[in-house]
């Protein structure tokens, strides 16, 4: 418990940009979504764009005068900065007690090692709730002078739903390496590698049919906005897909932390 | 009961070692002394013992309980002073104490002040605005506020001036008379005899003695140089002296016996200066321990 507190305490810095940055964004693309709110024009304009674009940045299935279509698309951006953030910050809330030379310290503490990463765990995923709920808060008060479509607030809440899946697939494989990795230097690349990798990849996909396979491959497409939009539903396999992942890396984490010597 | 026990403790990070065949047996109630240059694997013994990394082969038991399976147990009822201490700098002196002392069943908070009042620490700073030798009280306190009953010191002075060193030196005798057992690693022979029962001496990784610091004190060298333009060495080969070395007018040799005997001779034959210290541990081992 104290843990947890100590963890929260210190990220208190941290979350606050998230949320500061968040707030900004929000504030600039909502002044921008007045431009082509119900704006016929704009379609046209849209229309007018190679398919290939279009399909790579998700706005064949996408109307950018809606709401929903507006967010279906900013919202893949959102996973893509939630997820780095995850990552990031499962590897550094592990990693950082040997980078700072803390462990010493924080480990000779009559604690075991388990419960030290479960609490710091459960302070990154108290972080990530708090800056979800913030954002939707966020979202919400920006959306007032407009009327949302029918189901927008569904999607919404869907859209938060495989976000926050997301956020506890790539912070279980950042605390893995953090927990993992001996060279913290290392996991840090690492983990952003990925996030990259996949995020490429997820692109790469949407670009021809015989790349398709790679949907199984990117977290990114787990959870296709433009599919949720459609389905009004999140696929149940790939839920499945992410929790299994999750349960793997922590489980890898919590056993490899146990069982290696620190680095001091 | 002993406190410590480890037998043939071995330590390799990769081909390098840290320590190889380490047996040691240390009895409640002492002040147990562990001793050796740097780099000799000290620490390496210390982390292996507070389970920070694990052992390449060999055993080491505290309380009696296994190191390795019970660390979190055992660490109950240890205090541990790095020898270089860090701490999470955003946080304030008090704040992070009594974040040390939530650890432990109790409330610690009388303790914490009491320490910091004899370590002259004040509580209200941040850590990062501390100087090294202050980064060091916090360490004294946060290791102390437990009443542990293991105390383990890593060069624990360090940093410190004389007088602190002394009031800490005090600190460590006092919880060593209500039952705490110490182990005190250093690599500054004349504090470890100062506070010691038995020192170990390590070297290269390998236990090379352990002893009564009364034997060790009785095998005390002297390390003598005298400057003298009139005298050959061949004067100064008596009983007692070892690595007798002659450059220009300056003769230099351990001497380990009746000073008195040494005087005598020195004041018969006309010198010009006479420098008498105690040898460097290093010199100890080069000489001695080979």
């Amino acid at each position: 418990m104290n843990i947890i507190l100590r963890e929260l305490r210190a990220s208190i810095k941290s979350m606050v940009i998230w949320c500061g940055v968040f707030t900004i964004l929000i504030f600039m693309y909502m002044s921008e979504f007045s431009a082509y709110a119900n704006n016929e024009e704009m379609l046209a304009v849209l229309d007018g764009m190679p398919e290939a674009m279009l399909e790579a940045f998700q706005m064949n299935s996408f109307n950018l005068t809606t709401l929903t279509g507006f967010y279906g698309i900013l919202f893949t951006y959102f996973i893509l900065m939630l997820s780095i953030h995850a990552i990031l910050k499962g590897n550094s809330i592990i990693s950082k007690e040997e980078r700072d030379r803390t462990v010493e310290f924080t480990l000779v503490l009559p604690i075991k090692r388990s419960k030290v990463v479960i609490g710091k765990l459960i302070a990154v995923i108290i972080n990530c709730i708090i800056i979800d709920v913030f954002l939707y808060g966020i979202i919400l008060f920006s959306i007032q002078s407009y009327l949302p479509e029918e189901n927008f607030m569904e999607f919404l809440l869907l859209l938060f739903t495989s976000t926050f899946i997301m956020q506890m697939l790539f912070l279980s494989l950042g605390i893995m390496f953090g927990c993992a990795l001996k060279q913290y230097k290392r996991s840090g690349y690492l983990g952003i590698s990925i996030i990259l990798i996949s995020y490429v990849l997820s692109i790469v996909s949407g670009l021809s049919e015989k790349l398709e396979f790679l949907k199984y491959i990117t977290p990114f497409k787990f959870f296709d906005t433009a599919v949720i939009k459609n389905e009004m539903a999140l696929d149940w396999k790939y839920i499945l897909i992410s929790f299994t992942i999750i349960v793997i890396c922590l489980t890898i984490g919590l056993i490899t932390y146990k069982k290696r010597d620190l680095y001091i | 009961m002993k406190i410590i026990e480890t037998t043939n403790l071995t330590k390799f990070y990769g081909k390098n070692k840290g320590i190889e065949d380490v047996s040691l047996s240390i009895n409640k109630g002492e002040i147990f002394g562990f001793i050796g240059p740097n780099g000799a694997g000290k620490s390496t013994t210390i982390r292996l013992l507070l389970s920070l990394i694990y052992p390449t082969s060999g055993q080491a038991t505290i309380f009696g309980k296994d190191c390795f399976k019970y660390g979190h147990e055992i660490r109950n009822d240890i205090g541990y002073l790095p020898s270089e201490v860090f701490y999470y700098d955003k946080m304030r002196v008090k704040e992070l104490l009594k974040y040390s002392a939530s650890f432990y069943k109790g409330d610690h908070s009388k303790r914490i002040k009491e320490l910091a009042d004899i370590m002259e620490l004040d509580l209200s700073r941040k850590i990062d605005e501390l100087s090294y030798g202050n980064k060091k009280k916090v360490g004294i306190v946060q290791g102390l506020l437990h009443q542990p009953k293991l105390i383990m010191l890593d060069e624990p002075t360090s940093g410190l001036d004389p007088l602190m060193q002394q009031k800490f030196f005090n600190l460590i005798l006092e919880e060593n008379k209500k039952g705490a057992t110490v182990f005190f690693s250093s690599h500054i022979l004349g504090e470890v005899q100062k506070l010691c029962n038995r020192v170990a001496i390590i070297r290269e990784g390998h236990i090379v003695k352990i002893e009564d610091i009364k034997t060790l004190r009785n095998d005390n060298y002297k390390k003598i140089a005298i400057r003298t333009n009139n005298h050959n060495q061949k004067v100064f080969k008596i009983d007692g002296v070892s690595n007798i070395e002659q450059i220009d007018g300056e003769i230099s040799f351990f001497f380990k016996g009746d000073i008195n005997t040494l005087l005598s001779l020195i004041t018969k034959n006309k010198v010009n200066d006479v420098i008498i210290e105690e040898p460097t541990l290093e010199e100890i081992f080069m000489h001695y321990y080979k």
